[in-house]
């Protein structure tokens, strides 16, 4: 009888162990998120996948300098007057959804921004890609004469919405690509009021704390979705080099592009310069976080 | 008696310089380590090539600028910090049990801030360990 309880006792617990260890396997088995696939929240103009992690507030100062055509005149465009400033700050609700403000100098833009991660890439590729939604909705700031007669408060809006699929391909390489739809309430005769665009990105890291980073941004010409017989001023594409460094609570982003614009509509529907010797311009983006 | 005055005069000096000159050294604070802290244990191995490359990734971003690229407490920051910034490669430093090196490095204290929000996955915190202890001399 004895002999039978202990046979019992013995399978009950054998049982209660053989489980123990197939929740600890499966406790190992959680596919967690990539390790930083991108240094910070923006490429150059571009946003990337990355959201900080909850409670946490992030400054970003971003600058954008003169053309470099008047050469050591004024130092490759870094004393030309009329640089594009923007400072932001963006929270984060949730370790996936961050929301910002920030203020341009470049049309008293004053915007607001969500982004979004549904889901990321996974150390173990059970999710082999990273989706992100990111919109935000901009005032242009300017005094009311420069809209024109028939003015009203909704010309000052513009808005612009992305979906970005990105992958971080290695531990030296991730690339993204995006697709984007950029509307302004206003805009002049011959412009239309919708554009849609493609962005592409990439880093090649080529230390823990340093990268290289390139992006383009293509405004598509859609006939479908014109007002127009023809294309007038239609917005040239905007490449950017950059090299990237980023610590504990800074990344550093310094870069040659050539686009005015910090806001992405405004790269998207009003930039007409070309990448060339004359057109590019030096910028930097700077990012500060603080945890709560 | 002049002699004997005289070695007095000289001893009471030596010392008071030698209290001077002491405040000048930093006395090592002991860490006050929790009994949790002090029992834990790095799960990764020693030789984990993968952990030891995250580890060290996260070490440039997050613990160089301070402790310098060899752990030897000679970081840029390092100079405007008072507290002793401790020296990975001594044999003193790696005596230490790994959830001592673990609290100290994600818990901290006084100038050493805490990291447990800037690095909330334990992998990484043990990454980190782990990588500490390959800079052993």
């Amino acid at each position: 009888m004895k002999k039978l309880i202990y046979l019992i006792v013995l399978v009950l617990f054998s049982g209660h162990f053989a489980l123990a260890q197939e929740e600890e396997q499966a406790e190992k088995k959680v596919d967690k998120p990539v390790r930083s696939p991108w240094e910070s929240g923006t490429l150059v103009n571009h946003q990337t996948s990355v959201t900080q992690y909850k409670n946490t507030l992030e400054m970003v100062i971003s600058h954008r300098f003169g053309p470099v055509e008047n050469g050591i005149s004024d130092v490759f465009g870094i004393m030309a007057p009329g640089a594009n400033i923007r400072i932001g700050f963006n929270y984060s609700i949730l370790d996936n959804l961050v929301v910002g403000y920030g203020t341009n100098s470049q049309k008293k833009y004053q915007d607001f921004q969500a982004k979004y991660t549904p889901f990321q890439q996974t150390r173990e590729n059970t999710i082999p890609v990273s989706l992100t939604l990111y919109g935000n909705a901009a005032i242009d700031g300017r005094a009311d004469e420069d809209f024109g007669v028939n003015y009203e408060f909704s010309d000052r809006m513009s808005y612009f919405s992305e979906i970005i699929v990105g992958r971080k391909v290695n531990d030296w390489l991730s690339v993204q690509a995006s697709a984007n739809f950029t509307h302004y309430n206003a805009v002049d005769s011959l412009l239309d009021n919708d554009k849609i665009g493609l962005g592409f990105g990439g880093r090649i890291k080529f230390s823990p704390q340093s990268s290289l980073t390139l992006e383009l941004g293509v405004p598509l010409k859609i006939e479908g979705i014109s007002q127009h017989t023809s294309f007038t001023n239609h917005p040239k594409p905007h490449f950017s080099i950059g090299y990237e460094v980023s610590t504990s609570t800074h990344a550093f982003q310094i870069f040659i592009t050539n686009g005015m614009g910090i806001l992405p509509q405004e790269l998207y529907m009003h930039n007409l310069s070309e990448f060339d010797s004359e057109s590019i311009r030096f910028g930097f983006n700077i990012t500060r976080l603080w945890n709560f | 008696m002049r002699k004997v005055k005289m070695s007095v005069l000289i001893s009471c000096t030596l010392v008071m310089l030698s209290f001077v000159l002491m405040s000048f050294v930093h006395e090592k604070k002991p860490w006050d380590i929790p009994a949790k802290y002090q029992s834990m244990k790095n799960p990764q191995a020693a030789d984990d090539a993968e952990m030891i490359k995250v580890g060290k990734m996260n070490y440039s971003r997050h613990c160089k600028s301070c402790h310098g690229n060899m752990g030897k407490g000679d970081g840029p920051k390092a100079r405007s910090i008072d507290a002793d910034l401790g020296d990975f490669t001594s044999a003193e430093f790696q005596a230490q049990k790994d959830g001592v090196i673990y609290y100290q490095s994600f818990i901290g204290r006084d100038e050493m801030p805490n990291f447990e929000k800037k690095i909330p996955d334990d992998e990484d915190r043990w990454a980190i360990v782990t990588y500490i202890r390959t800079l052993k001399k």
